[in-house]
């Protein structure tokens, strides 16, 4: 197991220890929070269900919890080591806090950006501000025009179909909210964008706007000189990694594009699974309802499916909130990162051609013009960029999707867990005797 | 109408002792006690002693169908299912079971057994059979006669028929059961020679009674609305399961879709790959357990619907009652109306209205030779009608005695045998829970592995 690779940061971000509990703890979490350093060695450790003494009442379902050996306590140990091993952290970044702003004109929801950090760019230790989507927007297209060959994380999807989802809906307020901190982190662990003025600015201004229409030009070198880059060259051959990775990408996309169509169809299933739950449920009682010795047993039957149903609904919800988002959000990257790539493709064809165009004059001198020498570097240093961003990028990834799919996981098996504790509960109460309870003489019993 | 007297040529000796409640292949019966107290008092008219299936610990078994074509009463081809019924005594000392007799029967000849027993112990709760035809099905099963899970779901149910009759106190005692059980050709015409059809109540009688009895037993009101309650919260219970399962499926057979995709994404990942291709296995082991978890349910289902159709024989005692409750009622006001024209002849008076009456007013008086007769005749009809009326209560009471003495036993079985079924499902819930999760668990713990490489 050892501790995963020392120079990959988890694109979770950041943790400090204290304030940002691991998005996937339960109450097991105490455990792996607790400093424990050595990696475990028991990854194979077997779940034991009769374990819980939980005492439940006819029907009663704990609150969530996930038993000890669960699969994102495993998780959580393996996150720390990652961070343990890892550099140390100077700055930290989240966003909370949803408000609703009714205005005259709009309505529009802002988020609260808490940052801590020692670095020297930053005057204070500490900020707090409030920033509302177009902000995110405006970070993002400045990130892009001013590193250009760099690897900008995606921000959640700008338009929502006005009557389909409620953009105030709590359930909306949060995946966005989770999706805008994620970019957040994933800027601040990159080594490059986290210097990024336009991202301190963003982190520390008390009024963006002002910055906003001063356009301040905060281009770096290369940012300007991609910029100015024109299209129109044709590319003679793309290096075989690029190639891969424009494959890859691809297909990558193509495969979450199904997977995510899979997800939502399993949704709208369970979903009416749970209709006919719900319905099925309550028939136990009815019937209760006509009997003698029989009533108790069919009473705790219909409680106990409904418990079944309550969890079946967490679960489906967890799939909403937490599964479809990150799909979507990795969609979204591929699509970003296409188009850095044919950034790249055209810088070096500019280059190639400018190389050939002195090649063609065949002239004597064998010095090479400044300016394809500065086109050089910039493909050189655009390739450089791009293959440590691609890195860095894929070692996320994995994080992300391990992440994902053991969290998924692990709701599942939380969900049968609780439809487990429910059915076991009432075992008890149907192998029960009633002798004295109902008189030979009552007619129904 | 009358009811069954005991005739000895029906009836069998000895009767077991244990009801059986469940349904399990060969369960046996034990009769041997009974059957030795019984020869000891010498109790019983024809003691069929020379027959000793009774004498000894019997199974009996539905053990094969099998699908047979032949020509039905009107000459036309036509293909059924026909169904082996092994009967075998199990010797006291080793245990040792010795097939006694075995025969092939089809539905249709279970139902006139069925129909026979309704007609010949009305106040017994007869047990039902399987359904016809499968009914609450989810798009799965196949409402056809002839599908195989059908058939053998059916097999079962009519095994668990004969083991109810068997383990029933007074059925089992009937020659024409025996005869079911044993005599292969001819039984038809045997059961048809009763003459139980003729005996059979009209269902047009039956519904006029129900409507029209002043003073049923109030118990057996109270029952019957139970019955009617209970079949409507049975019926209503199965076909809300039925979407349930097939809702289920539904969701199972999704997760299917993700192994290949899984797997096709696991082929251009490098360190992902094989957490990936673990991934799409796993699912495909989930979307593919589904069929196990729903066959089982299948089973539960069957337990149920042995009651809701339980509730239709429930009905059909209270019916009986109803119907001799009015027959009596009838009977009794026949003979207060004939008793008042009796005194009104004697007394000379005319307060109830008669055609005698009547036509005596148009056509002139009549002499009193002609009502000495007519007193004479009806003092006759008044004395048969009180031996009837005597004998229609005795009857009566006789039946209601016996009914709800089977109707509490019956009372008992079903509690005992819906309680089991309560059971039975929660642990085949719970099974499943633990299958599940550990399934996931399996998942995980390969992925992490994997992607800790």
């Amino acid at each position: 197991m050892a501790g995963g690779p020392p120079k990959a940061l988890p694109s979770t971000g950041p943790h400090s220890l204290r304030d940002m509990p691991h998005p996937l703890a339960g109450s097991s979490s105490e455990e792996a929070v607790g400093g424990d350093s050595t990696p475990s060695p028991d990854l194979l450790m077997a779940r034991s269900f009769g374990d819980k003494d939980l005492i439940l009442p006819n029907g009663g379902t704990p609150a969530g919890t996930s038993s000890p050996a669960s699969s994102s306590s495993l998780l959580n140990r393996l996150q720390l080591d990652d961070d343990i091993d890892g550099e140390t952290r100077d700055l930290f970044v989240v966003v909370d806090d949803p408000k609703k702003h009714v205005c005259t004109m709009e309505t529009y929801i802002t988020y609260r950006i808490t940052t801590k950090s020692t670095r020297v760019e930053f005057d204070l230790p500490e900020y707090s501000v409030r920033r509302r989507y177009q902000d995110f927007d405006w970070l993002r297209s400045k990130l892009e025009e001013s590193q250009p060959t760099h690897l900008i994380p995606p921000l959640p999807e700008k338009f929502v179909v006005k009557g389909v989802v409620d953009r105030f809906s709590e359930e909306f307020v949060e995946t966005r909210r989770k999706a805008l901190d994620k970019f957040l982190k994933r800027i601040t662990d990159h080594p490059v964008l986290s210097f990024n003025e336009h991202f301190n600015i963003f982190l520390t201004a008390k009024d963006l706007n002002i910055y906003k229409k001063q356009g301040i030009a905060l281009l770096t070198r290369m940012g300007e000189s991609v910029k100015h880059v024109t299209g129109g060259y044709k590319l003679r051959t793309r290096p075989l990694e690029f190639a891969a990775i424009g494959d890859y990408l691809d297909t990558f996309a193509l495969k979450l594009g199904t997977i995510d169509r899979i997800a939502q169809r399993i949704i709208k299933e369970e979903i009416e699974y749970l209709v006919e739950l719900r319905e099925y449920g309550p028939v136990y009682s009815t019937w209760s309802a006509l009997e003698g010795e029989l009533a108790e047993p069919l009473e705790g039957v219909s409680a106990c499916i409904g418990n079944c149903s309550t969890a079946l609904e967490e679960l489906t919800d967890d799939m909403t909130e937490d599964f479809l988002p990150v799909l979507r959000e990795y969609i979204l990257y591929s699509d970003s990162m296409k188009s850095v790539l044919k950034k790249r493709d055209q810088v070096q064809a500019e280059y190639e051609a400018k190389l050939e165009a002195v090649a063609l004059r065949k002239e004597d001198r064998p010095k090479v013009p400044a300016d394809v020498e500065k086109c050089q570097d910039r493909m050189e240093c655009f390739n450089a960029d791009l293959k440590a961003d691609m890195e860095r990028w894929q070692n996320n990834k994995r994080q992300d999707f391990r992440q994902l799919l053991m969290g998924m996981a692990d709701k599942n098996i939380q969900y049968y867990e609780k439809c487990l504790m429910a059915w076991e509960s009432i075992i008890p109460l149907l192998q029960e005797k009633q002798e004295a309870k109902f008189p030979v003489t009552a007619v129904l019993s | 109408m009358e009811q069954a007297t005991p005739d000895p040529e029906r009836q069998l000796q000895p009767a077991p002792l244990e009801p059986l409640g469940r349904s399990d292949a060969g369960l046996g019966v034990t009769v041997d006690e009974e059957a030795e107290r019984a020869r000891e008092e010498g109790s019983g008219g024809d003691t069929m002693t020379h027959n000793n299936f009774w004498l000894k610990k019997i199974e009996i078994s539905v053990s094969e169908a099998e699908k047979r074509t032949g020509r039905n009463a009107m000459n036309m081809q036509e293909t059924y299912t026909a169904y082996l019924i092994e009967t075998r005594s199990v010797e006291h000392t080793d245990g040792q079971s010795v097939l006694t007799d075995s025969l092939w029967r089809r539905y249709s000849e279970f139902e006139l057994l069925r129909n026979y027993l309704l007609v010949y112990y009305p106040h017994i709760v007869v047990p039902p059979l399987p359904e016809k035809r499968a009914e609450f099905v989810w798009h799965k099963l196949s409402a056809d006669n002839m599908d195989p899970d059908f058939v053998e779901r059916r097999r079962i149910g009519l095994e668990n028929f004969l083991l109810r009759i068997a383990s029933h106190p007074i059925l089992c005692r009937d020659k024409i059961f025996y005869l079911f059980l044993t005599q292969e050709g001819n039984w038809k015409e045997t059961v048809n020679e009763t003459g139980f059809q003729l005996k059979a109540d009209s269902r047009l009688k039956a519904l006029n009674a129900t409507f029209r009895v002043k003073n049923p037993d109030k118990r057996f009101t109270d029952l019957k609305h139970y019955s009617d309650e209970l079949q409507s919260v049975i019926s209503h219970l199965l076909r809300v399961r039925a979407r349930v399962a097939d809702r289920l499926y539904g969701v199972y057979k999704v997760h299917g879709n993700y192994g290949r995709v899984f797997s096709e994404w696991s082929a251009i990942e490098k360190e992902m790959g094989d957490g990936l291709q673990s991934a799409g296995h796993h699912m495909d082991v989930y979307a593919s357990s589904i069929d196990d978890i729903l066959e089982d349910e299948e089973h539960y289902a069957d337990q149920l619907k042995e009651y809701l159709f339980y509730a239709e024989a429930l009905r059909a005692v209270c019916r009986k009652h109803e119907l001799m409750q009015y027959d009596l009622e009838i009977a009794a006001q026949d003979l207060a109306s004939k008793k008042q024209q009796c005194e009104e002849l004697a007394t000379g008076t005319v307060r109830t209205f008669s055609l005698k009456g009547m036509t005596t007013k148009l056509f002139g008086q009549e002499t009193p030779e002609q009502r000495e007769a007519r007193i004479k005749v009806l003092e006759e009809q008044i004395n048969e009608g009180e031996q009837q009326l005597k004998s229609k209560n005795l009857e009566g009471r006789e039946f209601v005695k016996n009914a709800w003495a089977d109707i509490e036993r019956f009372k008992e079985q079903k509690n005992r045998d819906l309680k089991e079924a309560l059971i039975s499902y929660a642990v085949m819930q719970i099974s499943m829970c633990k299958k599940l999760s550990g399934l996931h668990l399996v998942w995980t713990n390969s992925y992490l592995c994997f992607s800790a490489l």
